[in-house]
């Protein structure tokens, strides 16, 4: 008899419901091992980077909600802090608070929609509904702050943009309190489920210096181990302030990454408890924050202008464009390491910006993570790494 | 494997206590709301729909024809066109191509004289794109159907002063602006009601 076996190539999304968004994936399979796996993204790309350099600073800041619409409170407060650090403002205190509780509200958000997707993906209909009757919660509290639910635009350059009130703040305490039991509720669903253990145990695993190798970050680098957090390495905001840890895995499979996203709950949920405790009064806005309509060049700005837009003093605005040219900042996302690095020249827009998305990396990795394994676990690894394609394809 | 172990896998333990958390559920209030029969409150300074405000006493909407608003919007979808016609600008076309917003309200913060706002009405889908380009006639006409809904007897939104901002970072008539009264004074006067109670 002649060997007749021959590869397969099979089309995986972009309409995948499983594959969150517009994710392709191109598997050469033999049988129902994957020989080979090409992820091809693009399908979402608007062109954010480039439409950015049209827009000053103040109107950039709106795009960056639509980079990763499941936390686009992180995303606002990434590139906040690129422009402060080049502007050299001063965030005051109580700005500071505001921002750290709404990240971890947004990361508590993101990860909710995550486990919900991933367990459906996996065949655990129930989460997905416990988490989505958790997240509205959440979403209402958005709403009830920024006026929207999802797109946020929230934080400002030098601050925020509302203050927040009593009602909120004993609304969220309220969240806060339940939240724990609620995650115990999950796991009560699918952390000893045979189901569960058996499609995410030894699934998509990952060595942690491979892991470093690939340019992972977040919850799916310290699945495998690896001790690394933007917050607690270059914290920001009012992170070196409040006390938190920081969850490991083991053994840097599906199940350790998911094990460490239901930590991060918890820790989640402790942050935003220390803020509300320690959230002290005072200005949300730093008083040279740029105003909401940026002159067109800073460095023109002539003397009847100043009267009602200037926001830094002229001698001051040479220095620091001297000084600084270009800036990275960096936050701790939901889905790992958010970069903003931004190239400024002499006028209110940025030169150049560039972001560096953890899901991009992410889905890179896709192809080492699949490689070998079942055409069913696929779906598994791609729920694992959590990716959004709109940050992605930008 | 140790024999607890082996014993709750026999009996399947894991999976009852989850089938058991969702039969809890089943006896608990749900949570759903039946969207096109009941509809959720939304919260005071969501960002919905575009209308201009109509000035109680004059009857017309407050536009001053600046165009911070054209000049601060991200997505560049407000277009005015403006004329001075003795001595005065005189807006004779506003337009807010809806479908192109982002609804960041930057325009409703920019505005110097409260002019333009984002009601929180937020069904206003359309079947066709064309519908979504409000001109005046059509934002004035937003404000009007968004206050029947409104039910309170004055209006405020919250991004016209964005709580906790330093108030000296605003022109002065955005400073001075209180709540605005959504009955037109005409009305009022009509209604018979005292005067002294419009100021
Ligand atoms: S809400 Fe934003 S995008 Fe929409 S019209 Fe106003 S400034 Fe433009
Ligand atoms: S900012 Fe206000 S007053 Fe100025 S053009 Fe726009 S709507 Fe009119």
């Amino acid at each position: 008899m002649t060997d007749n076996t021959k590869e397969l190539i099979i089309n995986l999304g972009p309409q995948h419901p499983a594959t969150h968004g517009v994710l392709r994936l191109i598997l050469e399979v033999e049988g129902e091992i994957i020989k080979k796996c090409i992820p091809h993204i693009g399908y979402l790309h608007r062109g954010v980077e480039k439409l950015s350099e049209d827009l000053t600073y103040v109107q950039v800041l709106p795009l960056t909600d639509r980079l990763d619409y499941l936390s686009s409170m992180i995303n606002n407060v990434g590139f906040c802090l690129a422009i402060e650090k080049l502007m050299g403002i001063n965030v005051p205190e109580r700005a500071k608070f505001i921002r750290t509780m709404m990240a971890e509200m947004a990361r508590i958000c993101s990860h909710l929609l995550w486990i919900a997707t991933h367990a459906l993906d996996i065949g655990a209909m129930t989460v997905f509904l416990y988490a989505m009757r958790d997240r509205e919660k959440l979403l209402e509290m958005f709403e009830m702050v920024t006026g929207a639910r999802l797109t946020v635009s929230y934080p400002r350059i030098g601050g925020v943009r509302c203050d927040i009130n009593d009602k909120f703040l004993e609304e969220l305490e309220k969240f806060i309190e339940e939240f724990p039991s609620k995650v115990e509720e999950y796991e009560t669903l699918i952390d000893r489920n045979r189901v569960w253990l058996k499609r995410t145990k030894g699934v998509g695993v990952i060595t942690a210096e491979e892991a470093i190798n690939w340019g992972l970050t977040g919850p799916t680098l310290r699945g495998s181990g690896v001790y690394y957090d933007v917050r607690k390495f270059f914290p920001y905001d009012a992170y070196d302030k409040v006390e938190f840890e920081v969850p490991v895995g083991k053994n840097g499979d599906v199940y350790d990454r998911y094990k460490c996203r239901m930590l991060e709950f918890r820790q989640s949920a402790k942050i935003i408890k220390q803020c509300i405790e320690k959230l002290p009064t005072g200005p949300i806005l730093a008083e040279e924050a740029p105003r909401i309509r940026m002159p067109s060049s800073p460095l023109k700005i002539n003397k009847e202008d100043i009267q009602f837009e200037i926001y830094l003093m002229e001698k001051n605005i040479e220095d620091f464009i001297k000084k600084f040219t270009e800036v990275y900042a960096s936050v701790e996302a939901p889905r790992g390491e958010l970069g903003f690095y931004i190239v400024c020249d002499e006028s209110a827009k940025p030169y150049r910006m560039r972001v560096r998305a953890p899901s991009f990396v992410h889905a890179g990795a896709l192809s080492r993570l699949c490689e070998g394994s079942l055409i069913a676990d696929v779906i598994a690894n791609i729920g694992s790494i959590d990716i959004v394609l709109g940050e992605c394809d930008r | 494997m140790k024999v607890g172990e082996f014993i709750e896998k026999i009996l399947m333990i894991e999976i009852i206590k989850g089938l058991w958390l969702t039969l809890r559920m089943l006896f608990s209030k749900p949570v759903t709301i039946q969207y096109p029969f009941e509809r959720r409150k939304v919260h005071e300074g969501f960002r919905g729909r575009h209308a201009l405000v109509r000035d109680p006493f004059t009857g017309n909407d407050k536009c001053i024809g600046c165009m911070r608003c054209t000049t601060v919007c991200p997505s560049r979808c407000i277009h005015i066109k403006r004329e001075k016609r003795e001595n005065k600008m005189v807006v004779t076309d506003y337009v807010i191509e809806a479908s192109r917003c982002i609804y960041c309200a930057y325009c409703v913060e920019a505005c110097p004289v409260c002019a333009l706002v984002l009601t929180e009405d937020y069904e206003y889908s359309q079947y066709s794109i064309e519908n979504l380009v409000f001109d005046k006639e059509r934002l004035l006409k937003n404000w009007d159907e968004f206050t029947k809904k409104w039910g309170k007897d004055y209006y405020f939104n919250k991004f016209w002063q964005p709580p906790g901002i330093d108030p000296s970072r605003w022109p002065k008539t955005k400073r001075e602006q209180g709540p605005i009264q959504i009955k037109r004074v005409e009305e009022i006067k009509r209604e018979g009601i005292d005067e002294s109670f419009i100021n």
